[in-house]
């Protein structure tokens, strides 16, 4: 790790401007993932802009919703109230993630931009189109138990790591920036983009935007959610497969459904095609299985990861079941 | 006598660790000192064509970039020595990972920046990474250490040939890596042509002579300190080529230097457990008994050594077998050196202990009652007679507490909500070492006891149960005891591994107690000042520091007047040699497996175990939970991966080498048979920090079965193959 800068943020617009004029720069709020990737070279900067006194912590109820703030720690918000009563799978999400330690420090706004856990892109050694664009793609052919079997590319298949992430998509959450150019609102669906050619590219921010918090509508499905993590230990450690299922039944039968997916795909993936397989019918094994039939249409598995086809689709039914789905 | 020795007595060193005053290897500040990052080849095969320091050197802070070019010739020294090699003397690359250039700088950042800045440009060749890719090269190796790689007793292959029933499976385990929580750390500090080493080492006797032979140094010239360990499992018990490097530059240069080996780098380093495949044929009779046992293994070598530390023991002491054969192959490959992992046995211990669960099904027979059916009580290599073996006794305490005898065998049988219950039983087994040990022990005129020996201890407990041991044998309150270990300034011992240190030191530590209180009670009875004085010494006896008539305890003395009195500490040391042996057990576990998604809780573990004499049952339960928990993730999730074409580790973390966590970890039952074993001079102790490992990744598998009908014989058992 290279010496770098370091200045502390005194507001928002503070923060945007040091690191929209200085070279190099890039923010730090806990710093969990960031001195990581820095120390382990896959990611350098020579000015860290410190974010962690502004005021975006806080956790509130804001119409019919719940705002949070970037800066709001991961257990602070999976504590807090409103957010598992009206977002179980939200607190579920947060729970499942990382140690005690860590949710203490990580802020949200860092969750969203965590960097993928790729073996090949964290070793400074490998070669790596995300972290050395255009210096190839060992895990293509190499190990890739961990790697998606959706929405990858020619040039990328590492998974997104956050669980948070999931369980915003399943909630149509929206996040909020603050740029050199104002402020703005990126739906979270839109927020984390596909690897395609630029797989060093992995959100919708511009340069110097940051994000100031996020905001998660209220809903019945919302009310009546939940987060399933499987994963190769029983706490500490990243997906193999997540689902993120909000739910709303009438008299057996579907009325909302949103079904979000970790550890199967380059981003935080929501599956239009399972949910429509489900929405306005009974919610019958049947159904089920049909749904997660259209959630793997198009998944393209290697050697390794070629598991996650069936166990993504039992990780769904097995949430649905726990929602009142047929066991 | 025994006031202290078996009881749970607590870590005399317990408070030191936990405030931060034990002082590990890397946290000596020595003035002066340069800090060292070594640059790993990031091919795995072929040559250095160019190395460019400049930008390196450059860099604020920088002192020396060293690289084949300009570092001294070494002599790559035999055992401990395991790698063959010693990196920057040549161009050749033999593994990803090979240190190929040394920075020295003033701080530990500005040395890792600058190994970043090193250039080098390598002429590449295609590696092979892992056994199945050179299959067609498989040989057997020449002996290591004396010990053959084939192993023949009676005539194994028309036993099988004749067997009433056979059984024939393949087993196998990945890569694994020791992770001690403390990194290697070296600090080299020359003073003209002597060299003191703040070494993390399992023996630093061993590496004394090691370092020595490398550097062209008389041992003498060389001090090797080690107070405290950070964990080691083999990782520190041969010697690495960063030491000697460090070591070197530090001569180079003429400053110390320190050295810390970075988390990934020690997935390169310091040795690993060997890819491993086993083939494995049982032949029987229908009522179980074994005829026939024939073991073909195949371990991952490196290019520049052949040892296997991946041994077939179990298969020719476990069980009384009159025909077996064993061929411990290896396959050279583009990797590292392995080196010895704690319990070097249990990879092939795992097969044995699955293949005895298979054939127990298929005759019809209890796990348990089939490994009864084979006991021994004769060392079937030696054809002697254990002098303590209670390996029975284990099965029955295990088995009872466990509640085996209600086990319904049927695999499938027992589901609980959405997860199927399954019960597995293990043998437990490892050869303990025992190694020549000198111990001093003196007390002063304030009473106080110092105990010196160069033994170690490697987070097991030795500062406690020594202290234990000298407190007994003199008749002292344990706080006057201060033991002095992990240094080559005091009297020699061996290596801690091989679970040889208490076997090792037990003997001589209270041999020299014993003889201290024998000549502190000759003083007192020898001295008209003493309330003892005519006593016949074997009519006095010391406790709490005291010595007192055994008929009249108003009559009394003590240490501290006895010695101030003399005027001058009493010392005495004391020598007394072990004989190797084996310690046993039984483990018997539940695992959860889930229906939906094949993922594998264990649940609830009980162990039994033969050591011989507890001497604590605090630690000897300490080494039992540490077992069974590294057993745990050995069956489910530790995996060293290694990509298939470039021979270099994807996983050299501990965010992606699983090791169980608090939340994997199920209460344990400990068990110990506690009897002395008569031929032990270690007060009847036995040698065990490795044994309670050795059965629990089988356990785990055999439950698995019971649980699920799926047997998994390549591990670790991830929920994906049971699905």
């Amino acid at each position: 790790m290279r010496a770098f800068g370091y200045t502390v943020a005194k507001d928002p617009a503070d923060a945007v401007r040091l690191v929209t004029t200085t070279p190099g720069a890039t923010f730090i709020a806990g710093g969990t993932d960031l001195l990581n990737l820095m120390k382990d070279g896959a990611q350098a900067h020579d000015h860290l802009v410190d974010l962690n006194r502004l005021d975006m912590a806080e956790v509130r109820a804001q119409g019919a919703g719940v705002r949070i703030g970037a800066l709001a720690r991961m257990r602070h918000v999976a504590e807090h109230r409103r957010v598992r009563e009206g977002f179980p799978v939200l607190a579920q999400a947060l729970l499942a993630s990382a140690s005690p330690q860590l949710r203490n420090m990580a802020a949200i706004g860092g969750n969203l931009l965590q960097r993928t856990r790729c073996g090949y892109f964290r070793d400074s050694g490998s070669a790596c189109n995300k972290r050395e664009p255009g210096s190839g793609c060992p895990a293509l052919e190499g190990y890739s138990r961990g790697h998606a079997i959706l929405g990858g590319s020619d040039h990328c298949i590492a998974t997104h790591p956050s669980d948070l992430a999931v369980a915003l998509l399943a909630l149509d959450a929206s996040v909020h920036v603050l740029g050199p150019d104002g402020a703005r609102r990126i739906p979270i669906a839109d927020f984390h983009l596909l690897p395609g050619s630029t797989p060093e590219r992995e959100n919708a921010l511009r340069r110097g935007e940051l994000i100031t918090h996020v905001e998660v509508p209220d809903s019945h499905a919302a009310a009546h959610s939940r987060y399933l993590k499987l994963r190769d230990r029983a706490t500490f450690e990243f997906a193999v497969v997540s689902v993120a299922a909000a739910l709303e039944l009438r008299g057996g039968v579907v009325r909302d459904v949103r079904l979000a997916f970790g550890g199967v795909a380059t981003k935080p993936w929501r599956s239009a095609e399972a949910e429509a397989a489900l929405r306005g019918k009974p919610l019958t094994a049947a159904n089920v299985a049909e749904a997660g039939r259209a959630l793997v249409r198009g998944a393209a598995p290697r050697p390794d990861n070629a598991f996650k086809v069936e166990l993504v689709q039992r990780a769904m039914a097995g949430v649905l079941a726990e929602l009142g789905g047929p066991r | 006598m025994s006031e202290l020795v078996g009881r749970a007595v607590d870590r005399v060193d317990g408070r030191a660790k936990v405030t931060g005053g034990a002082r590990y290897a890397a946290d000596n500040p020595v003035p002066g000192a340069l800090q060292g990052f070594l640059v790993g080849s990031t091919i795995a095969r072929g040559e250095i064509t160019g190395i460019d320091t400049s930008a390196a050197r450059a860099h604020p802070g920088v002192v020396a970039v060293y690289t084949h070019r300009d570092m001294p010739r070494l002599t790559a020294p035999p055992f401990p020595y395991l790698k063959g090699f010693i990196p920057l003397q040549d161009t050749r690359i033999h593994h990803s990972g090979q240190p190929v250039a040394l920075v020295l700088a003033e701080t530990v950042e500005q040395a890792h920046e600058a190994a970043a800045l090193v250039e080098v440009s390598y002429r590449a060749e295609q590696p092979k990474a892992v056994i199945e890719d050179a299959l067609d090269e498989v040989y057997l190796p020449a002996p290591f250490r004396d010990r053959p790689n084939e192993i023949v007793r009676g005539a194994g292959e028309a036993a099988l040939a004749g067997a009433e029933v056979r059984f024939e499976a393949d087993y196998s385990s990945p890569t694994h890596h020791h992770n001690p929580i403390e990194p290697h750390a070296t600090t080299a500090v020359w003073e003209g042509d002597r060299l003191t080493l703040h070494e993390t080492a399992q023996g630093v006797n061993l590496t004394r002579g090691t370092v020595a032979a490398a550097l062209g140094l008389p041992p003498q010239n060389v001090r090797v300190i080690s107070p405290y360990l950070g964990g080691g499992f083999g990782a520190k018990g041969p010697l690495w080529p960063h030491t000697i490097l460090t070591a070197a530059a530090a001569r180079l240069v003429g400053r110390p230097v320190k050295l810390v080996l970075s988390r990934a780098q020690m997935f390169t380093s310091n040795g690993h457990r060997a890819q491993f495949r086993q083939n494995l044929r049982l032949g029987a009779t229908r009522r179980g008994v074994l005829t026939a046992i024939v073991d073909t293994s195949t371990a991952q070598l490196s290019r520049t050594d052949e040892a296997i530390f991946n041994r077939s023991d179990s298969a020719h002491l476990l069980y009384a077998c009159p025909n077996v054969h064993i061929r411990h192959r290896g396959v050279r490959l583009d990797v590292a050196t392995s080196s010895y992992m704690r319990s070097p046995e249990t990879t092939a211990h795992f097969g044995l202990e699955t293949a005895l669960d298979e054939l127990s099904y298929e005759l019809g027979l209890d796990p348990l009652e089939l490994r009864l059916r084979n006991y021994t009580e004769v060392n079937p290599e030696t054809g002697q007679r254990y002098t303590g073996k209670h390996l029975d006794a284990c099965y029955r305490m295990a088995a009872e507490a466990f509640g085996w005898a209600r086990r319904n065998p049927r695999p499938g049988s027992t589901k609980d909500g959405e997860e199927y219950v399954g019960w597995g039983m293990a043998t437990e087994t490892h050869s303990h070492g025992a190694m020549p040990a000198t111990a001093a022990v003196s007390v002063d005129a304030e009473g106080r006891v110092l105990l010196r020996i160069a033994t170690q201890d490697i987070g097991t407990g030795t500062y406690t149960v020594i202290s234990q041991v000298a407190a007994d044998a003199l008749g002292m309150p344990l706080d006057r005891i201060t033991a002095r270990i992990g240094d080559t300034a005091l009297p020699e011992a061996g290596l801690s591994a091989a679970s040889a240190t208490v076997a090792s030191v037990t003997g001589p530590v209270h041999r020299a107690a014993t003889a201290v209180r024998d000549a502190v009670v000759a003083k007192a009875v020898a001295d008209r000042r003493s309330p003892l004085f005519g006593l016949s010494p074997e009519r006095v006896v010391t406790e709490h520091g005291h010595l007192f008539a055994a008929d009249d305890r108003r009559r009394r003395d003590s240490y501290r007047d006895v010695v101030a009195r003399g005027g001058q500490p009493v010392e005495a040391t004391g020598s007394v040699p072990n004989t190797p042996g084996h310690s046993f057990g039984a483990v018997f576990l539940e695992v959860r497996v889930h229906a939906r998604y094949g993922s594998v809780r264990v649940t609830r573990v009980v162990t039994a175990h033969d050591l011989g004499r507890v001497l604590n049952r605090r630690t000897a339960r300490g080494q039992v939970i540490g077992g069974v928990n590294w057993g745990i993730g050995y069956a489910l999730m530790e995996h060293t991966v290694l990509d298939r074409r470039t021979a270099r580790v994807v996983n050299p973390s501990l965010s992606s080498y699983l090791v169980p966590v608090c939340a994997d970890a199920p209460s344990v039952e400990t068990l110990f048979v506690d009897r002395p074993d008569p031929g032990s001079t270690a007060l009847g102790a036995k040698g065990f920090g490795e044994t309670p490992i050795t059965g629990v990744p089988a356990a785990i598998g055999n439950a698995v079965f019971h649980a699920t009908g799926r047997r998994v014989r390549d591990l670790p058992i991830t929920q994906d193959k049971l699905l």
